[in-house]
């Protein structure tokens, strides 16, 4: 997922989980069926799960820009100095952080 | 949200706080309930009335216990819990309770009901106070939910008096 999705799989799971619990609640409310609002939480749970979980390619429509190698070689990322005192830590460049 | 864990994660935990907020909705609309009960016992024979060996009172009676307690279930109602008990006043105690049936309703359908029975319970007194006593028979329940807060409450039945002899 790029930054875009992330945030937008958050904001999904939010209003996804919420919606359920409202429509969960009317129902077993209006319908006096406490089992019918813990299985309508359950499968709105579930339906949110599908859709903010797994890597989507509707989460991927902002890439991020990587480097390419020619770019890379042309560009390397400083070196910590042999003679850097203990302890000092080295700040990695570049213009994406790592994927995961 | 980086990861496929991450975000399983995340769904998991704010969906399991989201249901705690539900239940404690639910238990909340239980105060909404505007509960009508009613009920009655008759007292139809009293079998026995002796004094025991250690000396304290005890009486057997044969009750007819009724009442209609179907307007306390609400949808997050597990079940309910009554009992009735016997309630005086002795020089030794303010209050005495001695429960002497109760019961266990697990749907509204049984909700109401007429019992025809001995005590379930001996009633027996701290002591030989029960000659000739005046004495409230009180239903107590409790509402206990399927989630949240347990509501208690009573009806108190006035005019019962022991006999003046042992029988």
């Amino acid at each position: 997922m790029d930054w875009q999705g992330q945030k937008r799989a958050e904001m999904l799971m939010q209003v996804l989980l919420v919606a359920s619990a409202v429509a969960a609640f009317l129902a077993g409310y209006v319908l006096a069926d406490f089992q019918l609002m813990l299985l309508v939480y359950a499968g709105g749970v579930v339906l949110t799960a599908l859709v903010t979980v797994p890597d989507w390619p509707f989460f991927n429509r902002n890439p991020l820009k990587w480097l390419d190698a020619a770019d890379a070689e042309r560009h390397p990322r400083p070196q910590v100095s042999a003679g850097a005192t203990a302890g000092a830590k080295s700040y990695y460049g570049g213009n994406a952080p790592g994927k995961n | 949200m980086h990861s496929f864990g991450h975000r399983a994660n995340a769904v998991a935990t704010f969906a399991v706080t989201i249901l705690a907020a539900m239940c404690f909705a639910a238990s909340f609309s239980d105060n909404f309930n505007s509960a009508t009960p009613t009920a009655s016992v008759k007292i139809l024979n009293i079998n026995w009335f002796q004094k025991e060996a250690n000396g304290n009172d005890e009486v057997s009676m044969t009750l007819n216990i009724s009442a209609d307690l179907s307007s306390l279930f609400t949808w997050n109602t597990k079940q309910v819990f009554v009992f009735v008990a016997a309630e005086y006043e002795t020089a030794q105690n303010a209050l005495n309770q001695v429960s002497l049936w109760d019961g266990i309703i697990p749907a509204k359908e049984h909700a109401k009901f007429l019992i025809h029975t001995t005590n379930k319970y001996r009633f027996i007194d701290q002591g030989s106070n029960l000659k000739g006593k005046d004495f409230n028979l009180t239903m107590h329940w409790h509402i206990m939910p399927k989630t949240g807060k347990m509501f208690a409450d009573k009806i108190v039945m006035t005019g019962y008096r022991l006999p003046e002899q042992y029988r």
